[in-house]
């Protein structure tokens, strides 16, 4: 009997594998520990009302997914701001690297390669700011016991905070793409092309793990609001 | 209503049980409230996870003499804190509260 209540709640709670493994163990510990408690002797008995006394799966397993979109949505926020800095960390290498090789812009693409250059800087810090906010308003906001419609606005807003620093960092990856095809533009192609290429893709893997992360919130927000509806 | 306060009951269970698993804190809540607060006993650990989040509790996997294992909470500094703030808010509710019921004077503002 408490081997199937098990079954259930971790399949509930399969929307968050990490989670589901941990309070299973947990409730098994405390339903066999009730079941030991139990004075009547009967263990089929001790376990049904074991199972009663802790309460039904599906309404835990949604106290347990608010707790999960929680954890999920800081952690966007922590990713956030990591990624800003990833992206920040490869530009600045390229640059030190075009400034080692003495790499410039040819004459003729200068104009455009100085328009190109201040779109990518407002858009950089830009999502620098948008995403530090967004960071710490996740961060200050109190977790709510179930999926409250306060809860819901606060992290519809962090939402619109993390797509809006997503949308500014593409601006300045695809800019730094512009200006590194400005820069090689003409040029032949050896092996000191790898650094700008490596990192450049590391910009685009990072906004990419970034568009998972909102991507994942957003899910486990939908699977969240689904266990409420019980 | 006692969902409203489950956090300060978890806080408190736990600050007079000292480091305590999620069967023991339930256990530790019956005990100190003479069996009044007859709530399922599976919305503590949801409770627990998320105090655990907001850094007001800790935990630590053992095992358990069973041989199953065993999540044991305790409550950190900020829980501690959080938890005397708590209860001076609730001992100004429930004396203002008492007052009204029992009809006495009211008390002069401090300020």
């Amino acid at each position: 009997m408490i081997p199937d209540y098990l079954e259930r709640l971790e399949r509930e709670l399969s929307f968050d594998r990490p989670l589901s493994r941990c309070v299973r163990q947990e409730v098994e510990d405390h339903l066999w520990e009730a079941v030991a408690a139990d004075s009547t002797g009967n263990t089929l008995q001790a376990q049904r009302r074991a199972i009663a006394n802790f309460g039904d799966a599906r309404a835990i397993a949604a106290q347990f997914a608010m707790v999960s979109l929680a954890r999920h949505s800081r952690r966007a926020g922590v990713a956030a701001v990591l990624i800003i800095a990833g992206v920040f960390i490869a530009m600045k290498a390229r640059l030190a690297w075009y400034a080692a090789a003495q790499w410039v812009i040819s004459e003729d693409m200068r104009a455009i390669g100085g328009l190109v250059g201040r779109i990518d800087r407002y858009a950089f810090w830009l999502s620098v700011i948008i995403g530090l906010g967004g960071w710490i308003y996740i961060r200050s906001r109190q977790i709510p016991a179930a999926f409250c419609p306060v809860y819901r606005s606060q992290l519809r807003r962090f939402f619109l905070l993390c797509s809006a620093t997503a949308a500014a960092l593409v601006v300045s990856v695809i800019s730094d793409g512009v200006l590194t095809a400005l820069l090689l533009h003409g040029t032949e192609m050896s092996a000191e092309f790898m650094i700008p290429i490596v990192s450049m893709t590391i910009e685009i893997g990072c906004v990419g793990i970034f568009v998972l992360q909102i991507r994942r919130v957003t899910q486990r927000a939908a699977s969240t609001a689904a266990l409420q509806k019980i | 209503m006692l969902k409203g306060h489950l956090d300060m009951i978890v806080l408190a269970a736990l600050s007079a049980a000292g480091p305590a698993h999620g069967y023991a804190v339930i256990e530790e809540i019956k005990r100190r409230s003479g069996g009044a607060f007859d709530l399922p006993e599976g919305t503590i650990y949801p409770a627990l996870h998320r105090l655990e989040q907001a850094g007001l509790l800790r935990s630590s996997w053992m095992t358990a003499d069973s041989g199953r294992r065993r999540r044991v909470y305790t409550l950190t500094r900020t829980g501690n804190r959080a938890l005397v703030e708590r209860r001076a808010v609730w001992k100004q509710f429930s004396d203002a509260i008492g007052d009204l019921l029992g009809g006495t004077r009211p008390r002069e503002n401090p300020a």
